[in-house]
């Protein structure tokens, strides 16, 4: 099963699933906002995305990833609008029989959303100042 | 014919708006607009490297645009 939500304000966490009895991994990755964009101090990155595309995007991927690898599940929340240092942007659940499904799926699916799924950022530097992020990390 | 640019990132930094209509003639391509957006910026996009989304999906360059198509320029994603 797949699930996949952008979402504006605070993200909670998927639960963890005792009732699963056939997968022995349950991996959990939350992506946090640093306090430094290029060097210099921020307050928050605000997360723009193309509505209507990055929704879709998003679920493809996902759908994609549970094709490619031997996983089972899938859980996605991404957050937009200002996320302040500290705070999760990200988070993003899988199950699999054995860990080293969930660990390539994990790391090949937050690898294709950083080329793929229209999500920008943008730097809210300590000034107040809002600018176009120049993070390109993959 | 009558394109609405959806602007994003730096392109929304560079053009100053989050929409705007664009004339083009019948024919003409995604990457035409491109070309033609690239000159109204000056440098501000030099060295970006966009995708081309037409109605909301990925498309090529070569794909001839229509009245009322809705095209964004998507600068490298930053997502996560």
């Amino acid at each position: 099963m797949v699930v996949t939500e952008i979402i504006s304000g605070p993200l909670s966490s998927f639960s963890s699933d005792d009732s699963r009895t056939n997968e022995g991994a349950e991996l959990v990755f939350n992506g946090r906002v640093r306090d430094k964009e290029d060097g210099e101090k921020i307050s928050a990155l605000d997360y723009e995305y193309y509505e209507g595309m990055a929704d879709s995007e998003l679920q493809n991927l996902a759908e994609s990833t549970v094709r490619k690898f031997k996983i089972n599940d899938l859980f996605c929340y991404h957050r937009i609008g200002s996320v302040p240092v500290g705070e999760a942007s990200l988070h993003v659940a899988i199950w699999s029989k054995h860990r080293r499904e969930s660990i390539d799926a994990m790391d090949y699916f937050i690898k294709e959303l950083k080329k793929s799924v229209p999500i920008w950022k943008w730097a809210i530097l300590s000034s107040g100042e809002r600018v176009p992020s120049k993070c390109n990390h993959n | 014919m009558k394109i609405v640019l959806k602007c994003f990132s730096q392109v929304k930094y560079a053009l100053n708006t989050d929409e705007m209509m664009i004339e083009l003639e019948d024919g003409q391509t995604a990457s035409d607009l491109e070309k033609i957006i690239r000159k109204k910026t000056g440098e501000k996009l030099k060295g970006i490297a966009v995708q081309i989304a037409v109605n909301k999906e990925y498309s090529d360059g070569s794909t001839v645009l229509h009245n009322g198509d809705e095209v964004a320029l998507i600068p490298p994603v930053q997502g996560g």
